[in-house]
């Protein structure tokens, strides 16, 4: 491991379980409520991804 | 042949950049050598550059005190502060989606700051080839602080208070005080989930550990750390600017007839290849609209307005169009970002790049009006602005008689005589001092003169 140019906050460590756990439920529940709306045929409009065009190509390989 | 450490390079001891002879080149120090091989050796170098994350490099010399890399060139590096909002998202989400590449690599960001990212050709791009290191197992993530910082801090200021906030990093190269951040944020933050446990109690739990420097391992599995990043990713993809937008197809509501506005794009584009240009900047370029019209002749062109919202427009044009050669972003003439850090020269200010670039041509279109007579700026004061920009100048000079002069004369009440001097008389005369004109044509039904002028 490299030593950092800077501190990375000892708190700032510790707090990422806790936001972890948070966003482990959020992205739970958002998945369930996209096969729910699925099951009636509503489709989410999702953002364009912006590097779309390098990994279409990647995906063709 | 002129080497010159670059005076950005200075906060990691992995390696620094330096200029020689117009080529930017990267020495490694011997502390980051094991690392350097093993991101070469399993390949993860060429994936990330391959998928135009990182920006390329090829090594160039190597002995036991150093390796030297030599790095692809950017003509333009553009600044955090310079960005509009899906902008400065979008270099947010791809520093979460190299994260996320390299833990999957069994490697980590061992920072995050939003100046290793920059905009060239169309998107963004990593530019900081020594930022990663190896993932030690549960280990938390090293640069999330940094990040939250950079990027979640001023994205969600400017989700609640408007653009502007995009520009504090200008002023605080080491990002947002967490405290302070949320401080400022309103009440409903706290209703976020997001916001709540990424910056309130982030702050808080800064705050609390400030003085204890214990080491914190072992707390985050792989899969943990995975589902922060994808919860931070869905929820910077998912952000949105509460502010009314100026933009509002400007093209559609000014005071243009077809045919002028036609005559003007063919003008603009004679102009461009009576100079044989390749490379621009169009000032007050709004988004894009008269640049976009040189995009098949030219290689660069720098499309700089003072309103974020056009530049949004721009830049959601080029991602559509997958345009290359189109540069957006923010700048204000009156206010054009400046010499920042240390010893003024980590940051570099917006004439200084450009100068630096020796472009072949500048367009200012439908500007000077707003220039002189919102700016107060004198016409000699321009005109000197203007010859740093390019050696062929390209402006238009709305009369006395078109209706936005009228309107902007108005709203200057009982100090609208002050502004007497603003006609073509004075205007040529003071422009003459920094340029010679070249050709000069009125622009049918409209109360408009375009100038092709030439520095002196």
């Amino acid at each position: 491991m490299i030593p950092l140019y800077f501190d990375p906050g000892t708190g700032a460590l510790i707090v990422q379980f806790l936001a972890a756990a948070v966003a482990g439920v959020l992205l739970f529940y958002r998945t369930l409520l996209h096969k729910i709306k699925s099951i009636f045929g509503i489709n989410n409009k999702e953002e364009d991804d912006f590097m779309d065009e390098t990994e279409s190509k990647d995906n063709q390989e | 042949m002129e080497s010159k450490r670059n005076t950005s390079s200075f906060r990691d001891p992995s390696g620094y950049v330096f200029i020689d002879d117009e080529t930017i080149k990267r020495v490694v120090n011997p502390i980051y050598f094991e690392q350097y091989h093993q991101l070469t050796s399993s390949g993860f170098y060429q994936k990330i550059i391959d998928k135009k994350f990182l920006i390329a490099h090829k090594e160039i010399s190597k002995n036991e005190s150093q390796i030297v890399l030599q790095s692809s060139k950017i003509p333009f590096i553009n600044y955090p502060y310079e960005w509009s909002f899906l902008q400065y998202k979008h270099a947010a989400l791809l520093t979460l989606k190299i994260q996320k590449l390299c833990l999957e690599n069994n490697f980590t960001l061992k920072d995050a700051s939003a100046f290793n990212i920059t905009f060239h050709e169309g998107k963004p791009i990593f530019i900081d080839t020594l930022s990663f290191d190896f993932y030690k197992d549960n280990n938390p993530w090293l640069a999330y602080k940094q990040f939250i910082m950079h990027f979640l801090g001023p994205l969600v200021l400017a989700k609640y208070f408007g653009q502007d906030f995009l520009k504090m990093l200008s002023h605080n190269l080491d990002g947002l005080s967490l405290q302070k951040l949320s401080k400022l944020l309103p009440i409903k933050s706290f209703f976020s989930p997001t916001i709540l446990t990424n910056i309130h109690l982030l702050a808080k739990y800064d705050k609390k550990y400030e003085s204890d420097k214990k080491s914190v391992n072992n707390n985050l599995s792989k899969t943990s750390q995975i589902k922060l990043i994808d919860g931070l990713y869905d929820f910077i993809q998912n952000l949105s600017v509460n502010e009314n937008t100026e933009w509002d197809h400007y093209y559609n509501q000014i005071n243009y007839n077809d045919v002028a506005y036609q005559f003007k794009k063919e003008f603009t584009k004679d102009w461009f290849l009576s100079i044989k240009g390749k490379t621009l900047i169009d000032i007050g370029g709004n988004d894009g609209t008269f640049s976009r019209e040189l995009k098949d002749v030219a290689d660069l062109l720098i499309v700089a307005d003072v309103d974020p919202n056009a530049v949004e427009q721009n830049y959601k044009q080029i991602l559509k169009n997958k345009e290359k050669s189109i540069l957006p972003f923010v700048a204000d003439v009156l206010n054009p970002s400046s010499n920042y850090g240390f010893n003024n020269q980590e940051r570099f200010s917006f004439i200084d790049r450009i100068e630096n670039l020796n472009l072949d041509g500048c367009i200012a279109l439908a500007v000077i009006h707003h220039i002189t007579l919102s700016g107060n700026i004198p016409f000699a004061f321009s005109a000197q602005f203007f010859s740093k920009m390019a050696p062929n100048l390209l402006i238009e000079f709305p009369t006395r008689n078109d209706s936005w002069v009228q309107f902007l004369l108005d709203s200057k009440r009982e100090f609208k005589d002050h502004f007497d001097f603003y006609n073509e008389a004075n205007f040529e005369s003071d422009y003459g001092v920094y340029f010679e004109i070249i050709k000069k044509i009125k622009i049918d039904s409209s109360e408009r003169i375009l100038y092709s002028l030439k520095r002196r």
